[in-house]
């Protein structure tokens, strides 16, 4: 195969600007993209991951070296329009691509700033949007669709190009479970079908795992490369850089570690469990550990004798009701938070998460039904209602985008501002909320415009923390973010949690995350509570799971498919540090 | 809340009126409001009248949405429908209470102003419910496009147009989320004096401007990929074509304008 793209001894540097030096991104950097391959380029944030995408096709051009596409000096801005055209880019945010307010227009549009002829645009158009399955919404309005939906359509709008290189930048951090795999499903096809050269920027390893090549990017320079086994085994190394690994190979090499002989290069759960079943541990055996199951129900429900701190009774909400867009968002939801839960709400979109979340600080006013905070109904009057937005705090997705102070002390003290807290006590929980998200003092007299993202982030989780609520609600905290980022605003999350004894409650779309960390979890579909019970329950029922658009962690479908080839593990693990536990018992010869 | 305002909705449909050519719509409305400020008479709004009532039906629009496009106007209306009846003298006089004079002038002006107006909204209305808006800045490009001659950037400002209609949805429904954000923060936008809810709008404002820039950033990067390069040797999908229809319908608009044109003539 020849190379499409090569950068030789690429360098480049943001200009300096203002009191800020020049930020050299790469040095000396080599890279090359096979003609017809599927490379997926993963890294931590501000490896250099984004900037090297768009010196695929002439956004940005080097400070020093060359890249070659399909034989064009990109820095030749006679040949501009040529390599646009035949490297092809999509960009996160789908909202922020698309370009006219009709799907079929919005395809046309690279393909009339070529002039392409009338006829040919049609062809191209009709052509691209059933290629990504989207040819029975040509004449919708884009800001309809759902957002896997809009990723495929701007993945058309490449496509009219006739493009050689499809170049995806994070196309999939602002998607659920189900978008992602319409994206990602749709760009396998075009490279398998097509012979479409694909690049694939993603935080997700799974994602990665599904590449013939990856390369790893830190700090503007190629940590590994190679097929995603090679690349993956690599396990310590990765780790070091903040990357995670698939469970898979995080789960084989733990078990490697207490000397097993697996191999490590599993990527999917199938070969995983084929892994661990060679290794002769599931004899099969068939005294069932239910006691040990209630022991651990025993432990993970403690909280239950607790007073409830909020409670929704009998909830109904109604959108536009009378009208006709009437739409019910959820119905008949009763539920109960203790003091000291972590408890995660997973469901896909439009499942009413977001509608449930919003009744609990009294953004939205219930239909039918009560919500009540301490025994007594938040609507009550409306000063209490007023109230209970510092009782009850909530996080927005990407709240980041709400910071509007001159420094983040400012911003922070907006809430408890707003509570009527002054003086002394307004600093002092500005700075214990700073002091929980790990927001240094030199930082709080900073803009947050000038953070970095987590760090905005951080200080906007701050924000609602400093009104000290007895409940903390988030919507996907860590969306968008990479490993360390997200593992560190866990981490606050947790010290939050026990420092005040609060009850959290976490929407998420991260199985493997919720898993990890909540105790309890609730299911949401079609507005109706679905399941709810400690994860190990939830996880046991992974067809129903997977029937709503969700995922189970890649462990627990490990385990599944451990059990349908006929070995006794327990259907409750949800955790690789769970699953080893249970495995090695059973090698030992203890019962599971 | 901010979701349910509609702005120039458009009604999908492939009736005649969905498919004239929309230079001939834009040129329509033209005719359309010129022989509306030169009627006079009831014969000539009637003719006028008629020939509104004539294109909503072909164009299959609901008569609700034509009077539910003129509700948000009703005190304006209203408030002209005063004015003129209390302030038009002339004819005989009708009432004569206290410091209230109506003539029989006034009332006729009076109602004469409500059609008017009513009228001129609803054409306005019927363009827009049958005509996308990309169709329309289609329309207007090539409409203005001899001003570019005189160094007018009309394919620049076609763009600018088709962009802020594709992204007034997008920017409201994100309005709505900053909204909810900091009344979860406490923030309070109903009560207080004037000066004090004014106030209440930075934390909704400045996050606004801060994502519309990345926004219009990140978008220009996005159709610099797409090979945007400015209006020069651009095609389009759809390429506007005058056809027998549009022959048909200007037809039909020179008689309106004649018609009333006669009428006025004749003092009617």
């Amino acid at each position: 195969m020849s190379n499409l793209i090569t950068t030789e001894n690429l360098s480049f540097s943001y200009p300096a600007s203002g009191e800020r030096l020049a930020l050299p991104v790469f040095e000396d950097l080599n890279v090359e993209i096979a003609e017809g391959s599927f490379t997926a380029i993963i890294g931590p944030n501000g490896c250099g991951k984004s900037t090297l995408a768009k010196h695929f096709n002439a956004i940005l051009l080097p400070s020093g070296g060359k890249v070659w596409v399909a034989g064009l000096d990109t820095s030749d801005e006679e040949k501009l329009l040529e390599i646009r055209r035949q490297i092809g880019m999509v960009f996160q945010n789908p909202d922020n691509q698309i370009v006219a307010n009709v799907v079929e227009e919005d395809v046309a549009f690279a393909p009339e700033n070529l002039g392409v002829p009338s006829a040919e645009i049609r062809r191209r158009v009709d052509e691209a949007l059933k290629t990504v399955g989207m040819y029975e919404y040509v004449e919708h309005a884009p800001h309809l669709l759902s957002g896997g939906q809009k990723q495929r359509v701007a993945i058309a709008g490449v496509l009219a190009m006739e493009p050689r290189c499809i170049v995806l930048d994070e196309p999939t951090a602002m998607l659920d479970p189900r978008g992602r795999e319409e994206v990602v499903s749709t760009v396998a096809r075009l490279n398998r079908e097509r012979g479409i050269t694909v690049v694939l920027i993603t935080h997700h390893m799974n994602e990665a795992a599904a590449a013939d090549r990856v390369i790893v990017m830190h700090k503007g320079g190629v940590l590994a490369d190679g097929s995603p086994r090679e690349v993956f085994r690599q396990v310590e190394l990765l780790r070091e850089a903040g990357l995670d690994v698939p469970q898979t190979v995080d789960l084989l090499n733990e078990l490697r570690k207490s000397g097993w002989d697996v191999p490590l290069d599993a990527l999917t759960p199938e070969e995983c469990a084929e892994a661990i079943k060679n290794t002769g541990v599931g004899s099969p055996r068939s005294e069932l550990s239910a006691e040990k199951h209630k022991e651990i129900k025993g432990a993970q429900n403690a909280s239950t004798d607790a007073q409830p701190i909020l409670e929704i009774r009998d909830l109904t909400h109604i959108y536009s009701a009378g009208t006709p867009f009437e739409h019910t968002a959820i119905e008949h939801i009763n539920l109960a938070f203790r003091p000291g839960e972590l408890v995660g709400v997973i469901g896909h979109t439009g499942s009413g998460k977001s509608t449930l979340i919003q009744h609990l600080n009294a953004l939205l006013k219930p239909t039918s039904g009560k919500v009540l905070f301490k025994g007594e109904d938040i609507w009550k009057d409306k000063k209490f209602t007023h109230s209970i937005r510092g009782k009850v705090g909530l996080v927005f997705q990407y709240p980041e985008y709400q910071l509007f102070e001159e420094t983040c002390w400012k911003d922070i003290a907006f809430g408890p501002k707003n509570q009527g807290i002054t003086g002394a006590e307004l600093d002092a929980r500005v700075r214990r909320a700073a002091g929980f998200v790990g927001i240094g003092e030199e930082l709080l007299e900073k803009s947050p415009f000038d953070l970095s993202g987590g760090q905005k982030r951080r200080v906007a989780i701050a924000g609602v923390i400093a009104m000290e609520p007895d409940v903390l609600i988030l919507d996907e905290p860590t969306a968008g973010l990479d490993a360390a980022g997200r593992d560190s605003i866990l981490e606050n999350i947790r010290a939050y949690q026990q420092a005040q004894n609060a009850a959290v409650i976490m929407v998420s779309h991260a199985m493997e995350e919720v898993a990890d960390l909540c105790s309890r979890l609730i299911v949401m579909n079609h507005g109706k509570v679905a399941m709810d019970g400690i994860p190990a329950e939830v996880f046991t029922h992974v067809e129903e799971l997977t029937g709503m658009g969700l995922s189970v962690p890649q462990v627990t479908s490990v385990f599944a498919l451990l059990r349908a080839k006929g070995l006794d593990v327990p259907p409750d693990v949800y955790t690789v540090r769970y699953a080893v536990a249970r495995l090695l018992e059973r090698k030992e010869g203890r019962p599971c | 809340m901010l979701k349910d305002i509609t702005l120039g909705q458009y009604f999908p449909g492939k009736t005649v009126v969905h498919r004239l050519d929309p230079r001939t719509k834009l040129l329509l409305l033209i005719v359309y409001i010129v022989a509306l400020f030169m009627a006079k008479s009831f014969l000539s709004y009637g003719l006028v009248l008629a020939f509104l009532v004539t294109v909503t039906v072909l164009g299959r629009i609901p008569f609700k949405s034509m009077t539910r496009g003129l509700k948000p106007m009703l005190i304006f209306i209203l408030f002209t429908a005063v004015l003129n009846l209390f302030y038009t003298k002339g004819g005989t006089l009708l009432v004569d209470w206290w410091i209230f004079h109506i003539y029989s002038e006034g009332v006729k002006t009076a109602f004469f102003m409500v059609l008017r107006i009513m009228l001129l909204i609803s054409g306005t209305f019927l363009l827009t419910y049958t005509t996308s808006p990309i169709a329309l800045t289609d329309a207007l490009e090539r409409l203005l496009s001899p001003l570019k001659k005189i160094k007018v950037p009309v394919h620049e400002l076609a763009m600018m147009m088709s962009i802020a209609l594709r992204f007034i949805p997008t920017l409201i429904e994100e309005t709505d989320k900053i909204m909810s954000a900091q009344k979860a923060r406490g923030a309070d936008f109903e009560t207080g004096s004037l000066i004090r809810r004014a106030k209440a709008l930075i934390p909704i404002l400045v996050p606004l401007f801060v994502s519309a820039f990345r926004r219009a950033d990140e978008l220009a990067t996005a159709m610099e990929c797409r090979c945007y390069h400015g209006g020069e040797g651009r095609t389009r999908l759809k390429v506007l074509r005058f056809a027998t229809i549009d022959l048909l319908a200007f037809l039909v608009g020179a008689l309106l304008l004649a018609g009333v044109i006669v009428l006025r003539h004749f003092g009617l």
